[in-house]
């Protein structure tokens, strides 16, 4: 017997394994897929340009984790730890640790709902691949950076710290509202808006940033996993189309969602942004860079002109994000270094060649807005006064970022945009964020914000040890990098070892 | 609904690991999209090209000196960029719809 | 536009005035000036005298810029609203919101 094609054995193994129940009803079978509004007339439409049945999948994930514990194994083994560019780069992976493995763990739990719940095959084949990928990647990513929790601080709760830690809430409640919508809005949301549009800035120059500073582990880890990524991208881009050409009532639904999850999508990256300019001691590319590459060249210039064909224009507040991306990383910066007491990460003033390269790769804003913080800064340090803000920030309802993000084009104004739902008022932290909660005030009323948690007293207790305590954080994890553990270890185990 | 005018010229594109094992499928690709443009970043390499990029199955074989399967190419892919048009036995195809 | 949900979707808000019982949530800025990433966030007796607000609650959150001068403080505004707040005032009576936005330059 001839071997199938891959057309063929696609057909075998995954459309025609489906049956039509006879006991219940289509719509008892399938209940969720009805109420959002969204109209599907033939999920037989649903194309998987991978063509991917079940034999595969197993062989080549297989192949994947071989080749990556193999890579683990040995750099644990020689030390790699000693390899890395310098130890403040650890604060990149407590932050990918603490912020994006849980949410690869939720993302299993949710593909395999819609692995369930979805009325047609295809769809569902593809939800049951990412489900299992999604847990490959919050596992072998707790193992990739697992060897480093034996050298290093911060890395030992991370899921702990994700319920609970304040800059964490910001990762955690935007997955929770994507978890809290309907199936299509989280296919929009995350198979499309953020594994799709935003999945590029977040890993590739993550990943490859861990390659230029020495952190094999990660980069290993990192390229695996998006490997898998290439195909959740497919399935985001296919979720799209499939639902736009279904019905045409569909396509202002999509837009809004387009609209709402490019804006939590790009918000929740800007802490991608300033761990990228911040956190690699070694840059690869400035985050302004990736996002006129990724964002601007690629999503905007190639995938938008694809979606205008279904009536699909670019997200709503998308220029905003082209004016900041001037001086976002650095706003996000400024937060961190100053409340980076009640973090589980370090931070410092950058060294003198590294403000250097933002002068350069932000000429129009760094010198003149960001330097002379870091100047002030650097002064009070030197005074053995180093600069913690001793308050808690005032935090977006729908971001739930400290509201330092500024005007769009003018760095030197904070914006505050604040309204009313039933005779209470809610701040946010920019028109994308306000439109957002405007929208759905009734979702975002109810957000566990943690400075309010904190005056609720619903955190540990009033004071920050406390609170600190409760966060899973322990003396050493926060604080300031040059004076930390971590920067007298690194010394100490780099002490020259050549005989002079 | 085709208002938006295109800025820049459209590239499709892959992302590929920087390995041993790559290097002759980089090198296929490349002898199958001559005008494709190369980055190399920390690790890995970003193949670039304008319209449409293609990756065949008896190129690859030629220069790898094996035979190889296109589904084995999800083991050097990290992302890309376009909508694969094309996913067969023979080739994959990526270039953009509209 | 109301959220698309499988059932009835009537939450109460996490962080209504009631929780807080006699106390409020007051947002602080420090206008024009950067080193503040961001307001602060204090809660605070709706009681509470505006020179006791100042002087325990303010003072010490912008003592932490070596350039605060704590007399030297003035144009304070209700959001975008310009007060003049007297120190005998409640916060209840200068009518600041719960969540609301009080800042201030220096001179």
């Amino acid at each position: 017997m001839a071997k199938a094609s891959m057309r063929e054995r696609y057909q075998l193994l995954t459309r025609d394994l489906d049956w039509e129940p006879s006991y219940v009803t289509h719509d008892q079978l399938y209940p969720y897929t009805r109420f959002e509004g969204i109209k599907i007339h033939d999920w037989d439409a649903w194309e998987d340009p991978f063509r991917l049945t079940v034999d595969s999948y197993a062989k080549y994930q297989a192949e994947k984790d071989k080749r990556l514990y193999a890579v683990i194994d040995s750099f644990a083994q020689g030390s790699g730890h000693l390899q890395v560019s310098d130890a403040r780069y650890f604060n990149a992976l407590r932050l990918f640790l603490q912020g994006v493995m849980p949410l690869e763990y939720q993302a299993h739990r949710h593909f395999a709902y819609l692995a369930r719940h979805l009325d047609g095959p295809g769809a569902r084949f593809a939800s049951l691949c990412q489900s299992i990928d999604e847990l490959r990647h919050a596992q072998t990513e707790i193992h990739a950076i697992s060897m480093y929790n034996k050298y290093y601080d911060g890395l030992h709760a991370p899921t702990k710290m994700h319920d609970r830690v304040w800059y964490l809430s910001v990762p955690k409640s935007f997955f929770d509202d994507g978890l809290s919508a309907g199936p299509f809005e989280f296919m929009t949301a995350i198979s499309f808006s953020f594994e799709y549009f935003l999945t590029n800035l977040l890993f590739v120059p993550f990943m490859s940033g861990a390659s230029f500073n020495g952190d094999l582990s990660t980069m290993s880890f990192g390229f695996s996993a998006q490997s898998d990524e290439s195909r959740h991208m497919t399935l985001g881009l296919e979720v799209i189309k499939f639902i736009l050409e279904q019905d045409e009532d569909n396509v202002p639904i999509m837009q809004e969602w387009i609209d709402k999850w490019f804006w939590r999508g790009y918000r929740l990256l800007s802490l991608i942004a300033c761990m990228q300019d911040y956190f690699l001691p070694k840059k690869v590319m400035s985050w302004k860079e990736a996002f006129e590459l990724y964002l601007e060249q690629q999503m905007l210039d190639g995938l938008f002109p694809d979606l205008a064909y279904y009536g699909i224009r670019p997200p709503l507040h998308v220029e905003q994000a082209l004016k900041e991306k001037e001086y976002i990383s650095h706003q996000v910066h400024w937060i961190l270094y100053q409340f980076s007491h009640a973090a589980s990460f370090t931070t410092t003033v950058p060294t003198k060649s590294e403000m250097d390269w933002m002068s350069a790769q932000y000429p129009d804003t760094f010198d003149q807005h960001y330097r002379p913080l870091y100047d002030k800064a650097a002064k009070m340090q030197k005074a053995g006064n180093r600069f913690f803000n001793p308050g808690l920030p005032m935090l977006c309802q729908v971001c739930q970022i400290p509201m330092g993000f500024s005007e769009s084009g003018d760095p030197t104004t904070l914006a505050v945009r604040f309204s009313e739902y039933r005779g209470e008022r809610y701040n946010t932290c920019s028109d994308g964020c306000q439109w957002i909660f405007q929208r759905e005030p009734e979702k975002y009323v109810q957000a566990w914000l943690p400075v309010h948690q904190i005056y609720q007293g619903n955190c540990g207790g009033p004071t920050i040890p406390e609170v600190l305590d409760w966060y899973g954080i322990q003396p050493g994890d926060s604080g300031e990098y040059r004076t930390s553990a971590d920067a007298k270890n690194w010394t100490h185990w780099h002490e020259p070892a050549g005989v002079k | 609904m085709t208002t938006a005018a295109v800025r820049r010229p459209r590239l499709v594109g892959v992302d590929l690991q920087d390995t041993e094992e790559n290097r002759p499928i980089v090198d296929a690709i490349e002898l199958d999209n001559p005008d494709a443009n190369l980055i190399r970043m920390p690790g890995m390499v970003k193949i670039q090209k304008e319209g449409r990029l293609v990756i065949r199955r008896t190129t690859v074989e030629e220069v790898l000196g094996r035979e190889w399967e296109t589904h084995e190419f999800q083991l050097s892919i990290i992302s890309y960029v376009g909508n694969i048009s094309e996913w067969d036995e023979d080739q994959i195809v990526i270039e953009w719809e509209h | 536009m109301a959220v698309n949900s499988i059932g009835p979707y009537d939450f109460p808000a996490k962080d209504r005035q009631e929780v807080y019982g006699d106390d409020q949530l007051i947002h602080v800025m420090w206008a024009g000036n950067m080193l503040f990433c961001s307001p602060a966030c204090f809660r605070v007796p709706r009681k509470m005298k505006w020179s006791d607000f100042k002087s325990m609650m303010v003072d010490p959150w912008a003592g932490a810029d070596p350039d605060y001068h704590p007399d030297k403080v003035g144009e304070w505004r209700k959001d975008s609203e310009p007060i003049e707040p007297k120190p005998d005032q409640t916060l209840a009576q200068l009518g600041i919101a719960h969540k609301g936005i009080v800042s201030f330059r220096m001179a």
